[in-house]
């Protein structure tokens, strides 16, 4: 089955004085139908840039330079801007990372995902909205939901409010849901509840989920592929079993390297040195060379492709399959 | 997951009203305020005489029981004559106001939103607030002839590009925030967007200026009126009013001076409501 979601080459760049910086940079993904996408990385390395790329969101004076973003073979870059439209939120739709100040706080909650629902329905009474909205609430496990409906989002806690912000976003069945950060403002608590909440909500409707996260635990909890980011590009990308079992990239390793586990006795946590290299000063070879630990003078000189090092499982990194060669420190 | 209901009664927020009748001042503000625009509104039934009827047999009384605020020039009561130029007076504000509210709110948020057309829009913001409103009064008096109608124009062209700026400003703050990133990623329309985020949101700044510059677009018509470019005689203003004393200022000043007193009154209680109302709208300050 053809994948709902194909990402190629897509390079969103700002423009500056000089010249253009890419935030994203030669981009290929896909995302199954039905499943979970984690996209993973640490801040700044183009995730939120990439799905708001998918949305044709980018602010200005960022654009996108090159690509194509294939909804059901459909590309969104060629389509109208009253055709993106219809597509956001209806087709894809998106959550954000601050459920406290993505709700418009002057009008009720309620009403608002009636907006949500009337901006791809315009024949429908204002009755049956209500009656499908306090429904949506209803599917995001509010209690209570025609009650909550007349509340404003200052009277909801955080989690509470990023439910809302589910509802509003399934409000039209879309295909698509982009998850940017969903849980990052949240609670560990209440982080699980929504976590589990979206994965019901993905077997009810048959979504297929792109979950952005700098969170490996989240993206074990919930993703079915992973593709790990760094400096606008991917580094590896297969499914998230295979990646925690063998991942293949030196970035990746360090990821897993840094977060604590209660199942091994470490001393001290592997953290990666320096950081992420600024946009408008990358390294002409491989962008994460001047921070591994692994890197040869051949690192430098070129970019390595993304190569397929198993079946199914990519790594942008000239000595992957990495294993055979190093002795990893435990 | 289960969740169990229970009864969350959320802490009652004071209203604006109750925050601004908190101050002292601005209670007594926005009494006066209230008080005038009754007045205004209830002139034909408040009025104990027919503001045009001259009493030739009384003319420049001073206050007295009769006449409460005694007589003009051509024995016409006062405090009629008062009460019906209130309502000219309060209307000529309201109407420039609302135009001049009305396009500058629509230009400020179309150069916020559409940041194509920014540039120009602001431009010819400057360019019109370069203009001094009196000399722009002057300039529409000359092409349409003295009178209300030119007095309106003119404030009403003075106040577009003070409501541009400010909608500008608060607009591209709102614009910023996360709703409405939100707002588009649903896929609605720039229409509705402006309708129910954008405005709402913007509302209380511009409405604390519309309450300022109430008392200014009064000021400024009165001074029109008073050198003649607005109300004709014998329509009742307070600014042609004062005007109309101003020969016999020596031996019966309430001609000029209460109609003055009037026009003090009405924009120094729009002045203080409206810092109140900047005080009350600051969510920051909601205890």
């Amino acid at each position: 089955m053809t994948p709902l979601l194909e990402i190629q080459g897509l390079r969103t760049v700002f423009r500056s004085a000089n010249g253009d910086i890419p935030a994203v940079d030669g981009v290929d993904l896909a995302v199954p139908r039905g499943k979970t996408l984690g996209i993973v990385g640490e801040s700044g390395c183009g995730k939120s840039m990439l799905s708001l790329s998918v949305m044709r969101l980018v602010p200005r004076p960022g654009r996108v330079a090159a690509g194509r973003v294939l909804l059901e073979g459909q590309n969104l870059l060629d389509l109208s801007e009253a055709g993106m439209r219809a597509v956001r939120g209806g087709q894809v739709a998106m959550i954000f990372q601050e459920p406290m100040t993505s709700l418009n706080p002057v009008h009720p909650i309620g009403l608002q995902i009636m907006e949500a629902m009337r901006a791809h329905d315009t024949k429908a009474s204002n009755r049956e909205l209500r009656d499908r909205a306090i429904a949506a609430l209803d599917r995001v496990r509010i209690p209570a939901a025609a009650r909550r409906f007349d509340e404003f989002p200052h009277q909801l806690s955080g989690g509470m409010r990023q439910r809302v912000m589910i509802a509003m976003a399934l409000a039209c069945r879309p295909k698509l849901l982009i998850a940017d950060e969903p849980t990052t403002a949240l609670d560990v608590t209440v982080q699980a509840q929504i976590l589990d909440l979206l994965k019901d909500l993905q077997a009810e409707t048959g979504m297929s989920i792109v979950l952005i996260t700098h969170e490996l635990g989240v993206i074990a909890e919930m993703a079915d592929e992973v593709a790990v980011m760094y400096a606008g590009r991917i580094a590896e990308r297969s499914t998230a079993a295979e990646l925690f079992a063998s991942p293949q990239h030196p970035y990746t390793l360090g990821l897993l390297g840094s977060v604590p586990r209660l199942d091994e006795t470490r001393e001290e946590l592997l953290a990666i040195e320096g950081a992420v290299p600024p946009p408008f000063a990358l390294p002409k070879g491989c962008r994460f060379e001047p921070r591994c630990p692994f890197a040869l003078a051949a690192c430098r000189s070129a970019p390595p492709p993304l190569e397929e090092v198993a079946p199914g499982h990519f790594a942008a990194c000239i000595r992957a399959p990495v294993e055979n060669s190093l002795d990893i420190a435990a | 997951m289960s969740a169990t209901v229970t009864e969350v009664v959320p802490p009652t927020r004071p209203g604006t009203l109750k925050i601004l009748l908190r101050e002292p001042a601005a209670a007594v503000s926005l009494t006066v305020v209230v008080l005038v625009i009754l007045a205004a509104l209830l002139a034909p039934w408040l009025a104990p005489y027919d503001p045009f009827e001259t009493d030739l047999m009384a003319v420049m009384q001073p206050p007295d029981e009769k006449y409460l605020l005694g007589t003009d020039g051509q024995g016409r009561d006062m405090l009629s004559r008062m009460l019906f130029g209130l309502r000219v007076t309060l209307a000529m504000g309201a109407l420039s106001l609302g135009i001049g509210g009305v396009i500058g709110v629509a230009m400020g948020f179309a150069a916020a939103y559409y940041r194509r057309i920014d540039g120009l829009l602001m431009r010819l913001a400057d360019i019109m607030l370069s203009f001094p409103a009196i000399l722009f009064g002057l300039a529409i008096a000359a092409i349409f002839g003295p009178g209300v109608t030119a007095v309106v124009i003119a404030l009403a062209v003075a106040t577009i590009p003070l409501m541009a700026r400010i909608a500008r400003s608060t607009a591209l703050v709102v614009l910023g925030l996360d709703y409405i990133e939100a707002a588009h990623a649903q896929g609605m329309g720039d229409a509705r967007l402006i309708w129910r985020h954008l405005m709402p949101n913007c509302a209380s700044p511009i409405l604390v200026f519309a309450t300022l510059r109430f008392g200014q677009v009064i000021l400024l018509g009165s001074a029109l009126s008073f050198l003649g470019l607005g109300a004709q005689p014998p329509v009742a203003e307070l600014g042609a009013m004062a005007a109309q004393g101003r020969t016999f200022l020596f031996f019966a000043p309430h001609i000029s001076v209460i109609p003055a007193v009037g026009i003090f009154v009405v924009v120094l209680a729009f002045n203080v409501l409206g810092d109140a109302l900047r005080d009350a709208l600051d969510p920051r300050l909601r205890v």
